[in-house]
């Protein structure tokens, strides 16, 4: 297995509009790391589904090289497919086939047991339904039967766009798990989604994108920062800031509560120390950690959601 | 590959719309081969005698104005009775010859139809309900795709076609043996050799649509494209000064009788002059000309390699929704 589940490099596309061409993926760089799960995030129409569909072979690259467990693709696609399950946006089935029907075409087609497809129905909890025409599924039973196909591969490397769309909260939560579950045992998953709690929950690294660019990638930890603004809770916060700003520390009043301060350093210790010397006993001393959803808000603060990525129009 | 046609032939078997139509392919040429058996059937003694009381006051009739039948008055007991009956009881006798120009054609052009149907119906719902994609994730060798997907409905067509065209002939065959009616040496040949023709006719235009339909990605454009170039072909053909010989009916017509042919126009001089007989095979006044069968297949087969050869190429180059 490559260090790297998937690679791309100054990986581009374009469509060509009646109005000009309007750039989805604009030279995006993306590492994702072999094991565990990774965050793809984004607002909508930043370029994630269509950088997956090029991943895939479903959408050819303007230019640039993609690499999906070490090897290039498009051209070696065929060499890594069986070991790649993918949904894409919606699960797209043959509506008047039952959810098994339509496992057993997919199986068949890479010659697997029909066996198998009993077991992914059964991972994914549709027992008893799969012999429902797949029209007749809730959208939580269509994302599940979605899931259940990528099973079928028994994949090294699975990509979920969007896979709790329509999951009712326990749904959600079996998803979660199974998707953790899977990263904990060795398959690489990139998850594509809007719900970034999710994503902190889940993911272990995360690729933050926004017009088609790379705006930031890494361990979710390193994404979130080490912080230091506290959170300071004292019974005289007028005799704290004063002595802390004897001292030299950055003090600020929360806006919310008067009893709260806010300090920036990076020993809080010291903070302690400080503030005890004087006499001054605190009741609550608290890292204050931004989460992914406000890194993600900041980093993407100027993606219109529904925007075209980018438009070069002018310029053709 | 195989793996992947069989898979394909139960996607075709698992279509409910597509079985519908392979069932259609059965049932009409069914009825067209028992109205053609009806309206054939021999004259049965009671029949006749049903006719004959039917019709006593025109028998009468005719036997007081004989000459108004057409019957000599020396005759007109006997014959009268056989005409006025003769005229509400004659049917065409059943022959292989008449129905390779007859209702032949017509169990021909509705395999031809319908498989079309089933062709664009099959491939459009790829499309139309994006498992293609998910098919793709699968199998991303498009071309491989592309073929299994043809071979399953080209070759579903061809047996279909083959299939019912001969049990057709060996139908009408049956009942002229059993009317004890004359079956002239090789018709039936000739007939099961039309049927095969008329086949390979229904599973190129299954392979057309099909080709098609991967290319436009819709059903409904298909089918939308297939009746706009029905109609322009035949009205551009008729508009434009040229040859009836590129009329894509009259090349399937070619290919069916194994050799036909169509009218030319000849200069006006031709109809100034008195022509005692018909004009010299070839000459600047026939208006007929030989289209050969062989001429109609390269027609119609370069037709669908162009067809064939666009289709996959775009499937393969372009993006999948």
């Amino acid at each position: 297995m490559p260090d790297l589940a998937i690679e791309t490099q100054g990986l581009r596309k374009e469509f060509r509009t009646r109005r000009g061409v309007r750039v989805a993926v604009a030279d995006l760089d993306l590492a994702v790391p072999a094991g565990g799960v990774h965050g793809f995030l984004g607002p909508n129409g930043s370029g994630k589904t269509t950088t997956i569909r090029m991943l895939l072979g479903l959408a050819r690259a303007t230019r640039g090289t993609m690499r999906v467990l070490g090897q290039p693709v498009p051209d070696r696609l065929p060499h890594v497919v069986d070991r790649v399950g993918a949904v894409v946006e919606s699960p797209k089935f043959s509506p008047n086939l039952t959810g098994r029907q339509n496992l057993l075409l997919l199986s068949r087609s890479i010659g697997v047991p029909d066996a198998r497809v009993d077991a992914a129905v059964e991972t994914v909890g549709l027992t008893g339904r799969e012999r429902d025409r797949y029209k007749a599924f809730s959208l939580g039973m269509k994302q599940r039967l979605a899931i259940a196909a990528t099973l079928l591969k028994e994949p090294a490397l699975l990509i979920l766009d969007e896979p709790t769309n329509g999951l009712d909260p326990a749904g959600i939560r079996e998803i979660r798990e199974t998707i953790r579950g899977l990263g904990e045992a060795g398959v690489t998953v990139l998850l594509s989604s809007h719900i970034l709690a999710e994503v902190q929950q889940v993911c272990t690294s995360a690729t933050i994108v926004g017009h088609g660019r790379l705006l930031a990638s890494g361990t979710v930890d390193d994404l979130l920062g080490g912080s230091t603004v506290h959170r300071l809770v004292v019974p005289d916060p007028a005799a704290a800031t004063a002595a802390l700003e004897r001292a030299g520390v950055p003090v600020t009043a929360d806006d919310g509560d008067p009893g709260v301060l806010r300090v920036e350093t990076e020993d809080p210790a010291a903070v302690t120390r400080l503030l005890a010397a004087r006499d001054i006993w605190l009741s609550e001393l608290t890292p204050l950690r931004p989460d992914l959803e406000s890194i993600f808000l900041q980093l993407t603060a100027d993606d219109a959601p529904g925007r075209p990525a980018t438009t070069e129009e002018a310029a053709r | 590959m195989s793996s992947l046609v069989r898979v394909e032939l139960t996607r075709l078997r698992w279509r409910r719309a597509v079985l519908l139509l392979l069932l259609a392919c059965l049932v009409v040429p069914a009825l067209i081969t028992a109205a053609t058996l009806w309206d054939t059937r021999p004259v049965s003694a009671e029949e006749e005698a049903a006719v004959r009381a039917a019709s006593a006051q025109e028998i009468e009739r005719c036997e007081r104005r004989p000459r108004q039948y057409g019957v000599r008055p020396a005759r007109a007991e006997t014959r009268c009775a056989e005409v006025v009956v003769g005229w509400q009881t004659s049917r065409r006798d059943l022959s292989l010859a008449g129905e390779r120009a007859g209702a032949g054609v017509g169990v021909t052009g509705v395999l031809v139809v319908l498989l079309m149907l089933a062709a664009t119906t099959f491939a459009g719902h790829d499309w139309n309900s994006g498992s293609m994609s998910n098919q793709l994730l699968f199998r991303p060798r498009r071309v491989r795709v592309w073929v299994a997907k043809a071979v399953a409905v080209t070759g579903l067509a061809a047996v279909v076609a083959t299939v019912v065209s001969t049990a057709y002939w060996l139908t009408i065959w049956a009942a002229m043996r059993a009317r004890d009616l004359p079956v002239a040496d090789g018709s039936l040949t000739d007939s099961l050799a039309q049927g095969l023709r008329g086949a390979g006719i229904a599973a190129g235009a299954a392979f057309g649509c099909y080709a098609l339909t991967m290319l436009l990605r819709s059903t409904v454009a298909t089918l939308g494209v297939v009746l706009a170039l029905g109609f322009a072909s035949l009205f551009l053909v008729d508009a434009l000064p040229i040859s009836g010989e590129w009329e894509p009916l009259d090349n399937a017509a070619a290919v069916l009788r194994n050799g036909s042919s169509y009218y030319v126009d000849v200069p006006p001089s031709c109809y100034q002059q008195p022509q005692p007989t018909r004009p010299a095979e070839g000459s600047t006044c026939d208006d007929s000309r030989e289209l050969p069968g062989w001429q109609g297949a390269t027609y119609l087969g370069a037709g669908l390699l162009l067809v064939g050869a666009t289709s996959v190429l775009s499937f393969r180059r372009r993006d999948v929704p």
